[in-house]
Order: structure tokens, then C-alpha cells, then sequence
């Protein structure tokens, strides 16, 4: 008898059935619902739908610039967040791995906070840090280092600070889980064979890091794409990104099918950023 | 070659990261206890007024209670559903085990809002919307995830030889269950239960989307106060305790169950 499978297939099934029936049914089928209504219209004045196939809902995304502006907006603004993260995750990650001890666990606790908090509560607390009067702006002028407020709110500056704070987690995970796996030794080995630090980081560390940098930089990119409540709340109405366009579509216009092809658009963007994840791990993570 | 210098900077430079991580979330709690109109931070005068206003205010109140009510029953489903899920996936390792485990992941990394647009028209077409059996099945969506990997992590590590050894004592599947297998699950089932409940209670993004006038959670609220009329201090009152709640359980989780250890 097969050692590890104490239990019989169709008692696994059986285990397995409600959880991967509701996934597929409240997860993955609403996608597909969505891809078809993205070619529908609303009639106008209700909230019914008109079945007749259409691409007028694309049509208005890529020929409007008011759209395609926020599109614009919300790619770069998600690239610059990724790599901030990226920037702050590396050496925050590799000393949870390497010198953090009897502390780490308590350490990935604390950074996974944002991730747990929601989205909204901590960008409260980033609206007082970052107002005009708020602690920054404070701190600044009574070290005598500004005259008058930086514009920290409002802008996409706010934004840019309050997406790097909530998505930093998803970076910091699979870096930790990368390094984990990485042997020390190699390292070591490089070095004791009088190879420079960055020779070492350049030829060994970066290349058996790569998966782990990938993964966080496509969560973090996607989120970023995607995130509406950071951007309003920080952006104060005046930051318009794709995400934010797509939310008053279905929740104030009402216009779904709109919404959905709003929707469809960012999971294109979503599925070329994975696309290019792929093709970066093929082309330089097994170099060395 | 490593200097105590370097040391220093590198600390310094992981400090400096982890503080601004951390910074609002500290902002919001002490900025709770000023006694001024605004919200300021640091705060001048001491006070309880607005933790007093907050727990006087009904609309919040009824908010704070739907917001526990579904978090509870939300986590209840999906961490019973996950470990069933995980238990048959790592004990009777089907062959469809790689696939299933892709589909119960599926919403850490597919854009919930893009979900929650589809779920509001769908919701629609079905006459569902705005009621609470809408919104738990979407809480448990986006909770089960958390859950299954947490569970399937623990489920790996608990080593089957010892479920072997109490089986070929004589112990019937049940026992095996109730004085082995559960006992040995349970930092799991607890982390899973705390990350579940938080995941549930602070979501606003699928939340604010297909929750009706009947069933306002308490960010769901806050989001449309704050659309509205701005920042009020009874909102950062409920905010501070919802994120000092939060950031306790993580340190009792930590401490008690090591939390993060599976994540």
C-alpha cells in the first residue's frame, strides 16, 4: 500500500470538493462573466443589460485621454512603487534572514501588519503624517530644514508614499522565502576565493534571489495597479488612476459593463507584467 | 572585513524601514486621545471624549457589530472548508493536488476589485445583492486563501508516521483525529482563524463594492464618511482601536502560536 496516502481518493474528494467548489464557482467564474459583459452596454436609465455585442466600451477607454491619461498615470506610478519596494524590502529582508535571531519571527509579524490592517486604516494615519500641518511638515520647519509645507498630499507623491507602506509586505514575504533558501556558504565561498562584494551580489546573491524578486515585484505591481482606496483617500480626489475609474464606474455610475472593460483592460496590463516576470527568470536566473 | 560601523549604518537603515512601516498605524492610536476637534498628531491634550462619542455613536456601533458578525462567521467557513481542504490535499495527495492548490490561492494574487465589479453585476442578475449571504460568501472567498496555505504549511509539517504509529495501536480514525492530528494542527488553526477574522474585518475594497445600505461594515463606513465629510476624530477613535486590536492579536499570536511562522 502507497505509504503517505492514508485515505481513499474519494474520501479526498470529498475534502477537497466544497472548498475548490466555491472557489471556482464565487472566484473563478465571476471572470468569466466579466470578460463577456466587458461587451455588453447598459440601457440607458436602468440597470438592465443590452446583450448585443459590442467593443464600445473599448472603444471609449482607448480614445479618450481623460482614460488613457489615468491608465498612463497608474502604470508608472505602479512601476516606481515596485521598485521603491524592491529597495526598501532587500536589505530589510536580508537582515530579518541573516542577523534578526530570536527576533524574527516577531519581525515578520510586524511587517505583515499592513497587510492585515486593511487598506484604509493606515493610509488614516498617513493623512496626518503627511498633511500640510501634519508631523512631517511640523518636524521639517522646526529643524529649520523648510520654510513652507511640502505638498505631500493630494499629489501623487502621497499616493506613491501610501502604496510603498501598504504593499512593502507583499515584497518583504517572498524575499524572506527566497533568502531562507539560499546557502550561506555560497557567499562565503565567493568571498574566501577573493571575489568583491559586488561581483558577489552581481554573479551569485541577485541570480538564486530572482524568483523571490519576481514574485514580489509582480504582487506588488499588481496591487498597485489595482489599488483605489490609497489613491483616493491620499490622492484627495485629485490623483486619477485606473483602478479609482473602474470603482465610480460600478459603484456610483453604475455602469458594469463600462466597469467590467475598465476591469478587462487591467487584467491585460496585469497578465503582460506576469508575461515579462516569466521571461526575466528564463533570460537571468540560471546565469551562474 | 565587516566593520561595527557598517553594522551600525545597516541597522540603522533596517530601523528607519520598519519604523515607517509601522508609523501610521502608531500615528492613529495616539492621535486618538487628543482632546482637540481636528485630528493631530502629536497630540496636545489628553482625553477619552472620542472613544466616549464613538461608542455613543449608533451608526457606528451597529457598524463595529456587523463588521464582528461577519468577520466570525466568515472565518468560521473558511477555516473549516481550507483544512478539510488542506487535510485531503496533504494526506491523500491527489494528483489534481498542484491545480487545486493554484485555485484556493487564486485571490492572494488576482485583483480582488476586478472580482468584486464581476460579483456586483453578477449579485444583480441573482437578486443578492445587499444581503449578508452575498457578503459572507464573498468574506470567505477572500479569507479561505489565507487559511489554506496557512493550513497546508502545518499539515506538511506534522509528520504522518506519528497518525501511522496511534493508528496501529489501535486507535480508531477519530481518536487519531481528536488526540493527534488536532492537537499538532492547532497553532495553525489559530493563526489561520486570527489572519482570517483580521482579513475579513478590515476589508474595504470588495466590501465597499457589494455591500448594500442593509450591511455596512465599519471601514465600509468610514470610506464613504471620509468621501463625504472628511475625517472625523470618532472615526479615528474606532480606527485606533480596530488597528491597536490588530496589531495585539499579531503579538499574542506571535507569542503564543508563532504566527508568522507559517505566512
Amino acid at each position: 500500500m502507497n505509504q503517505t496516502s492514508d485515505i481513499k481518493p474519494h474520501t479526498t474528494a470529498m475534502l477537497v470538493g466544497p472548498a475548490a467548489a466555491l472557489m471556482f464557482g464565487v472566484f473563478v467564474l465571476p471572470f468569466l462573466f466579466l470578460l463577456v459583459l466587458s461587451f455588453w452596454s447598459q440601457v440607458p436609465g436602468s440597470l438592465q443589460f443590452d446583450t448585443h455585442f459590442t467593443v464600445l466600451n473599448y472603444a471609449r477607454i482607448f480614445g479618450d485621454s481623460y482614460y488613457l491619461g489615468g491608465l498612463w498615470t497608474t502604470l508608472w506610478l505602479s512601476g516606481l512603487v515596485t521598485v521603491i519596494c524592491l529597495i526598501l524590502a532587500m536589505p530589510l529582508a536580508r537582515w530579518i534572514v541573516l542577523r534578526a535571531g530570536p527576533a524574527k519571527g516577531l519581525l515578520i509579524g510586524l511587517s505583515i501588519l499592513p497587510l492585515v490592517c486593511g487598506a484604509l486604516l493606515p493610509t488614516l494615519g498617513l493623512v496626518n503624517l503627511l498633511s500640510p500641518l501634519g508631523f512631517i511638515n511640523g518636524a521639517l520647519k522646526s529643524l529649520g530644514l523648510i520654510q513652507s509645507s511640502l505638498p505631500l498630499l493630494g499629489n501623487i507623491t502621497g499616493v506613491a508614499i501610501g502604496l510603498v507602506q501598504a504593499f512593502l509586505p507583499l515584497m518583504i514575504l517572498p524575499l524572506i522565502t527566497t533568502m531562507e533558501r539560499l546557502p550561506q556558504d555560497y557567499e562565503k565561498a565567493a568571498m574566501s576565493l577573493g571575489a568583491r562584494r559586488l561581483v558577489v551580489w552581481q554573479r551569485i546573491i541577485l541570480p538564486l534571489l530572482l524568483p523571490g524578486i519576481v514574485a514580489g515585484s509582480l504582487l506588488v505591481f499588481c496591487a498597485s495597479l489595482t489599488a483605489f482606496v490609497t489613491p483616493q483617500v491620499l490622492g484627495q480626489g485629485k490623483v486619477v488612476t485606473f483602478a479609482s475609474l473602474a470603482y465610480q464606474q460600478a459603484a456610483l455610475v453604475l455602469d458594469w459593463p463600462f466597469a467590467s472593460a475598465l476591469a478587462i483592460v487591467m487584467l491585460i496590463f496585469l497578465g503582460l507584467a506576469g508575461m515579462l516576470g516569466a521571461l526575466v527568470t528564463r533570460k537571468f536566473g540560471k546565469a551562474s | 572585513m565587516k566593520s561595527r560601523f557598517s553594522d551600525a549604518m545597516t541597522f540603522a537603515v533596517v530601523l528607519a524601514i520598519l519604523i515607517f512601516i509601522l508609523a501610521p498605524i502608531l500615528v492613529l492610536i495616539f492621535s486618538a486621545f487628543d482632546g482637540g476637534n481636528i485630528f493631530r498628531f502629536p497630540p496636545r491634550t489628553y482625553s477619552l471624549r472620542w472613544f466616549e462619542a464613538a461608542f455613543n455613536h449608533p451608526e457606528y456601533r451597529s457598524s463595529l457589530w456587523i463588521s464582528t458578525l461577519l468577520g466570525v462567521i466568515a472565518t468560521v467557513i473558511a477555516v473549516s472548508l481550507a483544512s478539510l481542504a488542506a487535510f485531503g490535499l496533504v494526506r491523500g495527495r491527489p494528483r489534481y493536488r498542484f491545480a487545486v492548490e493554484v485555485l484556493l490561492l487564486a485571490p492572494l494574487t488576482l485583483p480582488l476589485v476586478v472580482w468584486a465589479i464581476a460579483l456586483l453585476s453578477i449579485y444583480a442578475e441573482l437578486g443578492m445583492n445587499g444581503t449578508l449571504t452575498g457578503l459572507i460568501l464573498a468574506h470567505v472567498t477572500i479569507t479561505l486563501p489565507f487559511a489554506a496555505r496557512i493550513m497546508i504549511a502545518t499539515l506538511n509539517e506534522i509528520d504522518p508516521r506519528l497518525e501511522a504509529a496511534a493508528k496501529s495501536l489501535g486507535a480508531t480514525p477519530a481518536q487519531v483525529l481528536r488526540r493527534i492530528t488536532l492537537p499538532l494542527a492547532r497553532p495553525g488553526l489559530l493563526s489561520s482563524s486570527a489572519i482570517a477574522f483580521l482579513v475579513s474585518f478590515n476589508d474595504v475594497v470588495v466590501t465597499t463594492l457589494i455591500a448594500g445600505a442593509g450591511w455596512i461594515t465599519f471601514p465600509v463606513r468610514t470610506f464613504s464618511r471620509l468621501r463625504t465629510e472628511g475625517i472625523d476624530p470618532t472615526t479615528i477613535a474606532i480606527g485606533a482601536m480596530i488597528v491597536a486590536f490588530t496589531l495585539l492579536l499579531i503579538l499574542v499570536g506571535q507569542r503564543l502560536f508563532q504566527l508568522s511562522r507559517r505566512f
